[in-house]
């Protein structure tokens, strides 16, 4: 139980920019960052939704794409007290 | 939906198809007196042996066919490459068949140990077989859906 929580919690603390980012790179399309990353469309549509949790060669890769550090695509939110026990 | 939902669903429809109709058949010729399935385990080996074979091609064919509608339906040729994500929905749906398949397995034992003839053991293992790959494929369709 703890453990499913646990993991349900780690999935969802996972946010990303990629909206903003493909925004800000003349709207790329989800097509044109999927083609440059080397995934499919449906992965960058998972991603970009919070549904999947890229490898970390592919997170370096659309930081790659963007121009931008990995942290400004990606960012993981601060445990909660709960977790932490702070 | 995407390429892999629609080739999870044929999956699942040809499976259903494929199995229903051999095991028609079979039941057919047990009945008429040309199979004796209750006691004679050769006669399974080579149901099995013959299934395997038939489910194959069957397969080969259903997956051409079903290639052909969809690159006619979407106007495109090109069959999606596997990515991390792929990989990563196959890897965890066939660990829920291998957990289907494991059950069934277990069950069969249990059946035997107290005291089904030895036949019911080969249709545990064919209704098994079948829901470990439902199972496979309809996880797929879940992880795809809501993430994985």
């Amino acid at each position: 139980m703890a453990r499913n929580k646990s993991k349900r919690n780690s999935k969802s603390k996972i946010r990303n920019n990629i909206r903003r980012l493909r925004f800000e790179a003349d709207e790329m399309t989800q097509q044109a960052l999927a083609d440059k990353v080397g995934v499919s469309r449906q992965t960058i549509v998972a991603i970009e939704k919070g549904n999947y949790s890229p490898s970390l060669e592919l997170a370096f890769r659309m930081a790659r794409a963007f121009r931008t550090p990995l942290e400004e695509v990606f960012m993981y939110e601060e445990a909660d007290s709960e977790n932490t026990g702070t | 939906m995407s390429y892999q939902e629609k080739q999870n669903i044929v999956n699942i429809i040809s499976g259903l198809l494929v199995t229903a109709i051999y095991a028609y058949i079979v039941y057919q010729k047990q009945l008429a007196g040309e199979l004796d399935l209750a006691g004679d385990y050769k006669q399974w080996g080579l149901l099995f042996v013959i299934f395997i074979g038939v489910s194959v091609v069957a397969r080969v064919i259903i997956q051409i066919v079903f290639h052909i509608i969809n690159a006619i339906a979407t106007r495109t040729e090109d069959i999606p490459e596997d990515d991390e994500r792929d990989k990563l929905v196959k890897l965890k749906s066939t660990r829920n068949s291998h957990y289907v398949f494991i059950t069934g397995f277990t069950f069969s034992m249990i059946m035997l140990a107290i005291g089904w003839p030895v036949y019911s053991l080969f249709i545990i293992y064919i209704v098994t077989g079948l829901l470990s790959e439902i199972a496979d494929n309809s996880s797929q369709i879940f992880y795809y859906r809501k993430g994985v």
